[in-house]
């Protein structure tokens, strides 16, 4: 059992134990901090949807708060004009590159990238950034669900749990920049591949990539 | 993409002597696949598979790698391989240039292989001879100063010295390989994945 | 072991290695430069030639293979010693000038002073280094072997006082070493100048077994060679400092991290690796002192992003090189989770000088805060290039114009380019503060790795910022989202903008998205692809605004912004070169017999202009494009 501490959240007085990760203090105290890519079991910390941004008393510049260990008398802010500025930046880039079709969408109402701009007044169409192309073409070949790539946010969670959940290891990620995708092993639709259609990855997609099909 | 049965041959015979010298160690993955490649010239997908299997790991783990680092091609390269530098050095002065030439000589893209196999195209960033720029690696010569002007004549030699290879009537694997290749006519141009 | 017999082991190798090079000073040597840069102008044919003319000859002489001096602008290079004369260097090298230096000078006695570049010792007959700008302001530290010796010969290494350090470190404590790297207040110099001591002092605390010491070749920066010709050049001292570094921090097992693209250092790596293990010097309880360390050689796959720490460590655990949350950092959990020390190739090599001589002597050299030598391979348009070493706080003016010998054809000088694609263009105001990690930084550039790229008047600011972000834009991971979405969007950007479609509006979201990229990416590549777009905003705005305003590109470059343009009144019917030079038949001879360009065919490869004739001069390129419309108006 480790040792308990206090902290301050948005001036709120919390008790956490020492090293757990802010992120899961401050949602396990209603407190919400945007977050895509966090598991809360998984060591190795992603960290690479970058939208968990706080402020600490004593740091320099905002910090993730899904990688930072919570210490006894810690200062956090949730929100800032630093905050906030990055926030939307990183949300803006995601949706720059994501197929927005709300209205037709699986996940209308509950939807990740949807809270998110909700919680924090973000708009859902960009206007800054010139929308990018995204990949077309959608995996249809299971039974029960189907691999929408142009509403993936590469929050690796599906990938996460296929390993260490269904412990099948069918998908996992591959290329390298603008061009890293969650895929199957050469590619192949996810029927052709180990895949068992557990199901799993789809309560872990935050958005609609990975969506059930409506019967 | 059909394998040749040379390619075959190898996947079958060779690859787990390759892994098994580098003790099936998942952790050896790098070495291991550089090892196929310099034996196979690419990566097809068997032989990933295969490797998956002796390392005892899903096979979308090797896939990662293999699509992310830019020494692994997933297709065949060309008979003929051609690298145009485009670090700083060679890209002010004037490695787009270069990389247009041989664009239009070779009718193909960067990235690309011709459909005969003869040639592919890759881009490269910074072949450590800046002082040479522009440069460009012809089947491992660095050749310096490359204008279109020394494109023409880099693809008069290849022109050249193919002709003095068909003289000689090759045989073994590299006959093999045109024969199976003039079978497939009409491939198109492979893009070499992960580019 | 006692620390007598150490001193006695290295006493006898270094008396044999001794004597060795000792013989080979009764007879004329030739020693050629063979290195990667060496090998492209033509080394191999060179070497050919002096063996063949050597052997026609009957003369008693060897030839021998060296690294790189630096001089890479006048390679092929050879160095030639015989007994009575100076070492004297030549360059320029061709198979005619091979044979004529082995007939007029090993069989006679003139050293063809019309060819030499330099003396290596002071004598009556000709300029030494100290004698030039660069010699004046040079001083090697890391470099000084590189070039002089036989990087396959573990004994020409060892006459120089190589592995005496080794030796010295032996009969050490760890801590002294450590208090010693400490004290000598040397930065990495792998981009960031982490003060080493500290990082071997941090690893060599942390707990876990075994430990690893790793050597950072991986030098991913398109503008940047020198790791790769110290590897090629004197792979010895990279060795020494990694031993000395294991020895101080508790390391049993290390990596040389070397990108396969990089053949000729992976190949001399391993044979100094070998030839260090047959004297006892790698391996266990080395020079007999019980010590046990080994060494193995990683070859890098090509990506940029493995120069990352956190990312190679991946990569060498056989994963993709995506760079990971730090702390912890490597020193603590590094490799298979065991602490680790990380460092790049120029910093270990500076650990053996450091040891043998002492921090003080190292602190007599560079800044306060930087002491020392920078390193760079200086590349571009400039007329001496090569590798460099001056101490810090020399200013970038003296390493350009004195050591560099400034701009070919009398052009103006615009921008230099320091740091590679983490770093940014600084331009003619900046060339006067003295170099060091922290002026570079406060200009908006960095270190980093010590890519020195110089442009003149006909390079585009605008073009080479979308350059650099082209590449960290492809080198990207991918991993997170600021540098795989927020770099991609800066891309096109900047490629509207070079295009002539750009607006004033765009430059303030180039800007914002700058600074969130810096502020909000995971790792340093991310954290700094910014620069190079930040720096050039902020010196050349009025580039940029040119672009946008009045679609032109001022330094003559972006393709879409200019039109290659015969001038009737310069042209002459005499000459039809360019004709000939044009690959895709778009000059062609109008009626009157001069020359003219159908734009729709011309790719603007800039073939006509180089081949026209200096005294005809007759082709021009004209930006904005509409200035065609006016010139052939005049015309009719
Ligand atoms: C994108 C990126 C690329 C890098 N490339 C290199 C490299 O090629 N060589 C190198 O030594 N360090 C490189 N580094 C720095 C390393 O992460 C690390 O800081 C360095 O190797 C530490 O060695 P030092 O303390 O001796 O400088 C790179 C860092 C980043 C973020
Ligand atoms: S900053 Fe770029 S390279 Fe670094 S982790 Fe993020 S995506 Fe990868
Ligand atoms: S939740 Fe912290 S970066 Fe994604």
């Amino acid at each position: 059992m480790s040792k308990m501490i206090t902290l301050t959240i948005d001036g709120r007085k919390i008790t956490a134990s020492e090293g757990e990760k802010l992120l899961w203090v401050a949602l396990e105290n209603g407190i919400y901090i945007p977050n895509l890519c966090a598991i809360k079991e998984n060591n190795r910390l992603s960290a690479s949807c970058r939208l968990c941004f706080v402020e600490v008393e004593g740091l320099a510049a905002p910090v993730t708060s899904c990688t930072l260990p919570v210490s006894e008398g810690m200062v956090v802010k949730t929100r800032s004009p630093r905050v906030d500025r990055l926030v939307q930046t990183a949300f803006e880039l995601l949706l720059s590159h994501h197929r927005l079709e709300c209205s037709s969408c699986s996940k209308n109402g509950s939807c990740e990238l949807q809270k998110i701009a909700k919680e924090r007044g973000l708009k859902l169409r960009v206007k800054r950034f010139k929308p990018l192309d995204y990949e077309t073409e959608v995996d249809d070949s299971p039974k029960t669900f189907v691999f929408d790539r142009s509403k993936c946010v590469l929050c690796g969670r599906c990938i996460w749990i296929c390993r260490n959940i269904a412990k099948v290891g069918a998908i996992g990620f591959s290329r390298r920049g603008l061009e890293r995708v969650v895929s199957t092993f050469g590619d192949v639709p996810l029927a052709e591949s180990p895949c068992t259609e557990c199901g799993l990855c789809v309560e872990a997609c935050p958005g609609a990539a990975l969506a059930r099909v409506q019967a | 993409m059909k394998l040749l049965e040379r390619e075959k041959e190898i996947i079958s015979n060779e690859l787990q002597d390759i892994v098994d010298e580098y003790q099936s160690k998942p952790e050896n993955l790098i070495p291991i696949l550089q090892k196929v490649q310099d034996k196979l010239g690419y990566l097809p997908l068997p032989a990933m598979e295969k490797i998956a299997q002796a390392l005892h790991i899903p096979a979308v783990d090797v896939f990662g790698p293999a699509t992310f680092y830019n020494q692994f091609r997933l297709n065949p390269p060309g008979e003929h391989q051609v690298k145009v530098c485009m670090g700083t050095a060679c890209y002010m002065a004037g490695g787009s240039i270069a990389m247009e030439s041989f664009e239009r000589r070779l009718n193909i893209k960067e990235g690309e292989t011709s459909p005969d196999r003869k040639y592919s195209l890759e881009r490269v960033a910074c072949v450590g001879c800046c002082t040479m720029a522009p440069v460009v690696v012809v089947d491992d010569e660095v050749e310096g100063s490359v204008t279109p002007t020394r494109v023409d004549g880099i693809m008069l030699s290849f022109e050249a010295s193919d002709g003095e290879k068909k003289q000689e009537q090759v045989e073994g694997p590299e006959k093999e390989q045109r024969e199976e290749l003039e079978k497939e006519e009409k491939s198109e141009p492979e893009k070499k994945e992960g580019e | 072991m006692n620390s007598a017999s150490i001193g006695d082991f290295y006493a006898e190798i270094k008396s044999k290695a001794d004597a060795k090079v000792d013989a080979l000073k009764e007879k004329p040597v030739v020693w050629i430069g063979t290195a990667t840069c060496g090998k492209a102008a033509g080394a191999m044919e060179v070497k050919e030639a002096f063996e063949e003319a050597i052997k026609n000859s009957g003369l008693d002489a060897e030839v021998k293979e060296v690294g790189c001096m630096g001089y890479c602008y006048a390679e092929p290079l050879v160095i030639i010693s015989k007994p009575g004369f100076p070492d004297i260097c030549y360059g320029y090298l061709d198979e005619g000038l091979a044979n004529r230096l082995v007939e007029d000078f090993l069989m006679n006695d003139d050293p063809c002073f019309e060819y030499a570049l330099v003396a290596l010792e002071t004598n009556d007959y000709f300029p030494t280094f100290s004698d030039f700008p660069r010699g004046v302001y040079e001083e090697k530290i890391i470099l000084e072997h590189c070039g002089f010796i036989d990087p396959g010969d573990i004994d020409h290494y060892i006459a120089r006082e190589g592995y005496a350090s080794l030796a010295k470190t032996l009969r050490m404590q760890p801590e002294e070493v450590i208090r010693e790297m400490k004290d000598s207040k040397l930065r990495g110099r792998g981009g960031a100048g982490f003060p080493t001591g500290v990082k071997w002092e941090t690893c060599s605390m942390a707990a876990g077994e075994p430990k690893y010491v790793i050597c950072n070749g991986d030098e991913g920066d398109p503008g940047a060679f020198m790791d790769r010709n110290i590897l090629e050049s004197n792979p010895h001292q990279v060795i020494e400092g990694m031993i000395i570094c294991a020895y101080a921090v508790g390391a049993s097992r290390g990596y040389l991290y070397i990108r396969a693209e990089y053949p000729q250092a992976i190949l001399r790596v391993k044979q100094a690796i070998q030839q260090a293990r047959e004297k006892g010097l790698l391996g266990d309880s080395i020079m007999g002192s019980g010590f046990n360390f080994d060494l193995e050689i990683f070859q890098g796959s090509g990506a940029f992003v493995c120069g990352e720490e956190t990312a190679l460590l991946s990569s060498m655990e056989g994963k993709m090189g995506i760079p990971q949350q730090r702390p912890p950092h490597p020193a603590v959990s590094g490799l298979r989770g065991k602490p680790t020390v990380l460092n790049n190739v120029k910093t270990l090599c500076y650990v053996p000088p450091i040891i043998r001589k002492g921090a003080d002597w190292f602190k007599s050299t560079g800044t306060p805060e930087s002491p020392g030598t920078a390193v760079f391979s200086l590349v571009g348009k400039v007329n001496c290039t090569g590798l460099v070493e001056v101490p810090m706080g020399t200013t970038l003016r003296n390493v350009i114009f004195d050591v560099g010998e400034g701009i070919p054809e009398e052009k103006g000088f615009r921008a230099v380019q320091i740091g590679g694609p983490s770093g940014g263009c600084l331009p003619e105001s900046a060339l006067d503060i003295p170099i060091d990690f922290d002026s570079l930084q406060e200009a908006g550039a960095i270190m980093g790795s010590g890519g020195l790229v110089v442009m003149d008047e006909d390079d585009c600011m605008v073009a080479v910022a979308r350059y650099f972000l082209e590449f960290t834009q492809h080198e990207s991971c991918g991993k997170c989202t600021f540098c795989r979405l927020g770099t991609r969007q800066m891309l096109d950007l900047l490629t509207k903008i070079t295009k002539g479609e750009g607006e004033l509006s765009h430059l303030e979201i180039l800007r914002e998205l700058a600074e969130d990229i810096k502020g909000g990416s995971l790792c340093n590549l991310g954290k700094t692809a910014p620069n190079p777009v930040l720096t050039t905003l902020r010196y050349f705005k009025d580039e940029y605004e040119a672009h946008i305003n009045k679609r032109t590109c001022p330094a003559k470059m972006c393709p879409d912004l200019i039109v290659y343009y015969i001038a009737p009144e310069k042209c002459s019917k005499l000459c039809n070169v360019c004709v000939g030079s044009c690959p895709t038949e778009a000059v062609y001879t109008r009626e009157d017999g001069l020359k003219a360009i159908d734009q729709e065919k011309c790719v603007k490869c800039n073939n006509c202009l180089k081949t026209c004739p200096p005294e005809y001069n007759a082709v021009v390129k004209l930006s904005p494009p509409e200035l065609l419309k006016e010139k052939e108006g005049n015309l009719s």
